[in-house]
C-alpha cells in the first residue's frame, strides 16, 4: 500500500506539473452509449441502474490481450483463477456463475466447472466493454445475478480500412491482431483474426507441473451487414475460438487440452414507423473440450469430452409512444443440450422466455424502468424476475438513481446430472437428479457402507438459485469534467447450490450431491471517480468496500458454535460474531488508480494502472470450516502496469509496457499472477 | 504457551483407611484430577503409503491409556481408551475388525461433545457410545471425529471445538481436549515435522474419580 502511495503521488506530481505548462482547455466528455441495461440504447450517464463503459481507447492504450487483462483493472471487478489457467470475474462479491458474459448482446456458453474463462476472449476488436452491475434476469433471464458484461465488437466503417498488430512478451508470450474492414454503400464486411500463443509459466519449480502450461489460441471472427434500404438491416456473424495447450497431471501422466468453439449470429432488423421497430434473432453457439492424459508408456489413462450447444431464436419489438415513454418486448426459446464423460446422461433444457419493458420519464427530472421476464423450463421451476429501477435529477450535476432487481441461476447440468467417480481416491460426485438412479446400483455393487441422506429427499426439483438485488446511487458530474459516483450494493442470494455427503462408501470415501442450502449476501459500496484534467489527461480512481457473507455461518457465530485454537498445540476457545470473516475468495477492499495521458506533440500516449486488493481468505486453515479471522490469509497485493505508445508517419504505432511493474508474485495462493511481463508491441493501420 | 504441562496432582483429604467411625459410611468423595499428557507415542504400521498415496492395511498395538493411573499402561485388562495413529478406542464394546485392536473387557464409551474443555460441565450417559463392527465410538476419518486432515500440507490437526467425553472401563467419567498429534507440541507444524514427528498425542482431560458422578466440577 505504501509504495502504492508513493508511486502515485509522484506521478500525480509530475502530471501536475506538467499540465499545469498546458494551456487546460477543458472539453465536454463525450456523451458514450450502452444498450446492455435497457436493451435499447441509452446515454450512459442518464441510465438508473450501475453501469460502466470501457472504451477501445482505454483497452488499447493499456495494451491489453485478452479480457481479463483489462477487466481486472475495473473498479470492483477482480478475475479469479480457476483450474488449468483460466479465469472468472467476481462482481460485486458474486461468484464468476453468477455474471453473465455476452459478446454483442448473445451468451457465451462453456462452464464445464461453473466459471466462464474470460482469457478466452481477445479484445483486439472490442468498441466497448459494457458492464451492469446488479441482477438483470428481468431481461436475460439466466445468470444474470452479479450482472452482465457485454463485449460490442467493432462497427463497420466507411472504406476499405484495417490494421495489424503484434505483440511479443515475456514468457514466450506473442499475440497477433489482424483487423479487415470494408464498407460501401449498403454492404459491409469485417473480419478479425488473432492468434494468441505463451510458453506459459512455472511458479512453483518443485513438482513436474507448470502454473499454466504452453498453450496456442486462435480467434477468427467475421461480420457482415447489408442495408436492404433504410429501415431493414441484417447482420451475420460468426465466430471460430480453437485452442490447444499441454495438459500434464504429473510427472508420469501428460496429454493435451483442446477447446474448440463456434458461434453463429443473425440478426434482421426493421423499423416500421418512427414508434416500432423489430429485431429476429437467431444464435447458435457450441462450446466443445476435450482432454487425454497418456502413461510414460504412451498408453492411454483418460480421456474426457465436454460438447454444449446452444440455440436461441428470439423476436423483440420496441415501441416508442412518445419521446418520454417507450416499450421493448421479446419472446425467445432456449434450446441447450450437453454431452459429457461423467454423465448419466446426454440432458436437453428447453426453455421458451417473454420479457417486456418500459422506460419513461414521468417527469423532466424522473426516469423510471419497469421490466419483468418470465423463463418457462423443462427441468425446473418457471421463473418470474421483475425490475425496477429509477433516477431522479437533484440539479444539473446531481442526480440520485436505484434499482432493485431479481436474478437467477438455473441448475446446471453438472448439479442435475453428473456421476462422476475419482479414479485415484475413489470419491463420487452425484448430481441431483442422479442420486435416485446411482444410489441403488451402487448399493447393488456393494460399494454403499451406510446412506446419509435418504433418496427420498431427492424427489422435489432442485431449485434455482435467487437473488434480490438492491442499489442505490449517487452520481456528481462537475462541470470542471469531475465526476464522483456512489454505489451502495446489496445482494441477498438464497438456494445456493452447495455440495454435501449423502453416503459413505466402503472404501472410505464420501458421495456427494448437490442440495439447496446456502443463503448468503453481499453488500458493500462501490465509488468512482474520473477527472477529465485536460482533453488529454484523465485519471480515475475506485474503491469497493465488500462484505460478503454466509447467514447460517453468521448463525453459528452468533450461538458460539465456532471455536479455534491459536497455534497447533493450544486448547480451543470459542469465537465471537466479529471473528467471522465471510465468504472465501473475497477481499473486504479493492481499488484502483489510472492515469491516461497522450502528449500531443510527439504523438505518445502513456497509461499507468494500479490495483490493490486486500487481504482474502482461501481455505479454511484451522479446522472449523468457516474463514476466521485467525485463519491464514492471502496478503493483500498491489500490481501497477505501466504503458506507453508513440505513433509514426499517422499510420505505425510502435508500443512498450511493463504489466506489474514491481513483479508481485504469491506463488503458493495466486496462480494468475505470472509475475512481472515486459511487452513491445508494433500496430499498422492501413 | 499454552503447554500446561504442570501435573495438578489432587490431595486426598481423607483416605479411606483413615475412616475409623463405622457410622460414617458415606465416602468422601476423590477429589477430579486434571492432567496434561505430552508425547503419547501411537504408532502403526501401514496406512497411505507416503510414495504412492495408496492406503495399505493398518497393523501394530495399540497404545493404551489408563485414567486411573493418569499414564500409558500396558495392562491387558485395566485401559480405558487406546491409541494407533489417528485412531482412538475405547475398552468397550466389541472389535471392530481391525488388525492387533487389544481384547475389551470393560464398560468404556465415548462421545464428542463440542465446546471448550471448561465448556463441558457434565458427562451425558445417554450419548456415549461403544466401538462396534459398525465403527469406533470416536468416529474415524477427517472432520468425523477429533481432527481434521489438511491434505496441502499433510498434517492432521485437532479440530477446534472437539472434547471427547469418555466413560472410562469401571463406570467413571473423563474429557479430553487433544492439543497435538505431533512430537513435543510445536506450535508450527513444518514440513519435516509433518513427516518424521506424528503421531505423538498431547492431551489434557479433566478425570472424575467417582464412580457414577457425572460433574467434571
Amino acid at each position: 500500500m505504501f509504495i502504492k502511495n508513493l508511486i502515485l503521488i509522484l506521478i500525480t506530481l509530475f502530471y501536475i506539473n506538467n499540465t499545469r505548462a498546458q494551456d487546460s482547455l477543458l472539453t465536454q466528455e463525450l456523451n458514450e452509449v450502452i444498450i446492455t441495461a435497457t436493451r435499447t440504447l441509452r446515454q450512459l450517464s442518464s441510465l438508473p441502474m450501475p453501469a460502466q463503459i470501457i472504451s477501445s481507447k482505454d483497452i488499447k492504450s493499456s495494451n491489453s490481450l485478452r479480457l481479463n487483462d483489462i477487466l481486472n483493472e475495473q473498479t470492483g471487478l477482480i478475475t479469479v483463477p480457476d483450474f488449468g489457467g483460466g479465469e472468472g470475474i467476481q462482481v460485486q462479491g458474486l461468484d464468476s456463475q453468477y455474471t453473465l458474459i455476452l459478446i454483442d448482446g448473445v451468451p457465451l456458453i462453456g462452464r464445464s466447472a461453473g466459471t466462464l474463462d474470460i482469457t478466452r476472449i481477445a479484445v483486439g476488436n472490442i468498441k466497448q466493454i459494457e458492464i451492469v452491475k446488479g441482477a438483470s434476469s428481468s431481461l436475460y433471464g439466466s445468470e444474470a445475478l452479479g450482472g452482465v458484461i457485454n463485449i460490442i465488437t467493432e462497427r463497420p466503417k466507411n472504406g476499405f480500412k484495417g490494421d495489424v498488430n503484434y505483440r511479443i512478451g515475456s514468457f514466450n508470450t506473442t499475440d497477433f491482431n489482424n483487423n479487415i474492414n470494408f464498407k460501401k454503400n449498403k454492404l459491409s464486411i469485417q473480419t478479425f483474426f488473432n492468434h494468441y500463443r505463451s510458453n506459459g509459466y512455472d511458479l512453483n519449480t518443485t513438482d513436474a507441473l507448470n502454473t499454466v502450461e504452453p498453450f496456442s489460441n486462435y480467434t477468427l471472427n467475421s461480420k457482415f451487414t447489408y442495408d436492404f434500404n433504410e429501415a431493414t438491416h441484417l447482420l451475420v456473424a460468426g465466430k471460430y475460438f480453437s485452442q490447444n495447450q499441454e495438459y500434464v497431471a504429473s510427472s508420469s501422466l501428460a496429454g493435451e487440452s483442446d477447446v474448440n468453439e463456434w458461434n453463429t449470429h443473425l440478426k434482421l432488423r426493421h423499423r416500421y414507423s418512427d414508434k416500432w421497430s423489430s429485431y429476429f434473432e437467431f444464435y447458435a453457439t457450441r462450446y466443445k473440450a476435450k482432454d487425454f492424459l497418456n502413461n510414460l508408456d504412451g498408453n492411454r489413462f483418460s480421456t474426457s469430452f465436454f460438447n454444449q450447444l446452444l440455440v436461441r431464436p428470439e423476436t423483440r419489438a420496441t415501441f416508442t409512444l412518445n419521446d418520454n415513454n417507450s416499450f421493448i418486448g421479446g419472446i425467445g426459446f432456449n434450446h441447450e443440450t450437453l454431452n459429457r464423460t461423467d454423465f448419466t446422461e446426454s440432458p436437453e433444457f428447453n426453455s421458451p422466455y417473454v420479457y417486456l419493458q418500459y422506460d419513461g420519464h414521468i417527469t423532466p427530472k424522473l426516469n423510471l424502468i419497469v421490466g419483468a421476464r418470465l423463463d418457462s423450463h423443462n427441468k425446473y421451476q418457471s421463473q418470474f424476475s421483475p425490475k425496477v429501477a429509477a433516477r431522479y435529477e437533484l440539479s444539473d450535476y446531481l442526480a440520485i438513481k436505484g434499482s432493485v432487481g431479481y436474478g437467477f441461476k438455473a441448475p446446471d447440468f453438472r448439479q442435475l446430472y453428473f456421476d462422476f467417480t475419482n479414479a485415484t481416491v475413489g470419491y463420487t460426485v452425484l448430481g441431483y437428479n442422479a442420486v435416485v438412479t446411482a444410489i441403488p446400483k451402487l448399493n447393488e455393487q456393494g460399494q454403499i457402507a451406510n446412506i446419509i441422506v435418504p433418496i427420498s429427499e431427492f424427489n422435489n426439483e432442485l431449485n434455482p438459485e435467487n437473488s434480490i438485488s438492491i442499489n442505490f446511487g449517487v452520481d456528481l458530474n462537475l462541470p470542471s469534467g469531475l465526476k464522483f459516483s456512489v454505489n451502495l450494493f446489496r445482494n441477498n442470494i438464497d438456494d445456493l447450490i452447495d455440495t454435501r455427503v449423502i453416503a459413505n462408501k466402503t472404501n472410505g470415501q464420501n458421495i456427494f450431491s448437490y442440495y439447496n442450502v446456502n443463503k448468503v449476501y453481499t453488500q458493500g459500496l462501490e465509488f468512482n471517480t474520473s477527472w477529465k484534467i485536460t482533453q488529454n489527461l484523465k485519471i480515475s480512481g475506485g474503491y469497493q468496500l465488500l462484505y460478503a457473507f454466509d447467514k447460517n455461518a453468521i448463525k453459528a457465530f452468533e450461538n458460539g458454535e465456532v471455536y479455534a485454537r491459536l497455534n497447533s498445540s493450544s486448547p480451543s476457545f470459542r469465537l465471537k460474531k466479529e471473528d467471522y470473516f465471510g465468504l472465501y475468495n473475497r477481499s473486504r477492499h479493492m481499488s484502483n488508480l489510472k492515469m491516461f495521458y497522450s502528449f500531443e506533440p510527439l504523438k505518445m500516449d502513456t497509461s499507468l494502472r494500479g490495483t490493490y486488493r486486500s487481504k482474502y481468505g482461501l481455505i479454511d486453515t484451522n479446522g472449523n470450516t468457516f474463514l476466521d479471522t485467525y485463519d491464514n490469509f492471502v496478503d493483500g497485493f498491489v500490481v501497477i502496469d505501466f504503458a506507453i505508445n508513440k505513433t509514426f508517419l499517422d499510420n505505425y504505432q510502435l508500443g512498450f509496457g511493463i504489466d506489474n511493474l514491481f513483479d508481485f508474485k504469491d506463488s503458493q495462493n495466486i496462480s494468475n499472477i505470472a509475475g512481472r511481463i515486459i511487452y513491445g508491441k508494433l500496430n499498422i493501420q492501413f | 504457551m499454552k503447554n500446561f504441562n504442570l501435573i495438578t496432582l489432587i490431595v486426598l483429604v481423607i483416605s479411606f483407611s483413615s475412616c475409623s467411625n463405622d457410622d460414617d459410611n458415606t465416602p468422601t468423595p476423590l477429589a477430579i484430577e486434571t492432567n496434561t499428557i505430552t508425547n503419547l507415542f501411537a504408532p502403526q504400521q501401514g496406512g497411505i503409503d507416503p510414495n504412492t498415496g495408496q492406503p495399505l492395511p493398518v497393523s501394530g498395538a495399540f497404545t493404551k491409556f489408563d485414567f486411573n493411573l493418569g499414564d500409558e499402561t500396558t495392562s491387558e485388562t485395566d485401559w480405558d481408551i487406546a491409541f494407533r495413529g489417528s485412531t482412538i478406542i475405547v475398552n468397550g464394546g466389541v472389535s471392530f475388525g481391525a488388525t492387533d485392536e487389544p481384547d475389551r473387557s470393560g464398560e468404556g464409551g465415548a462421545y464428542v461433545a463440542a465446546g471448550t474443555l471448561s465448556d463441558i460441565e457434565t458427562a451425558n450417559p445417554s450419548l456415549i457410545s461403544q466401538d462396534s463392527t459398525e465403527g469406533y465410538a470416536i468416529v474415524t476419518g477427517s472432520g468425523n471425529g477429533w481432527y481434521t486432515y489438511n491434505p496441502a500440507n499433510n498434517t492432521i490437526a485437532p479440530t477446534p471445538g472437539k472434547i471427547l467425553v469418555f466413560k472410562t472401563r469401571d463406570g467413571r467419567y473423563a474429557k479430553v481436549e487433544i492439543l497435538s498429534y505431533y512430537k513435543d507440541a510445536p506450535t508450527e507444524i513444518t514440513p519435516e515435522i509433518a513427516i518424521n514427528d506424528s503421531r505423538y498425542y498431547s492431551f489434557n482431560y479433566v478425570y472424575q474419580p467417582n464412580e457414577g458422578e457425572l460433574s467434571f466440577n
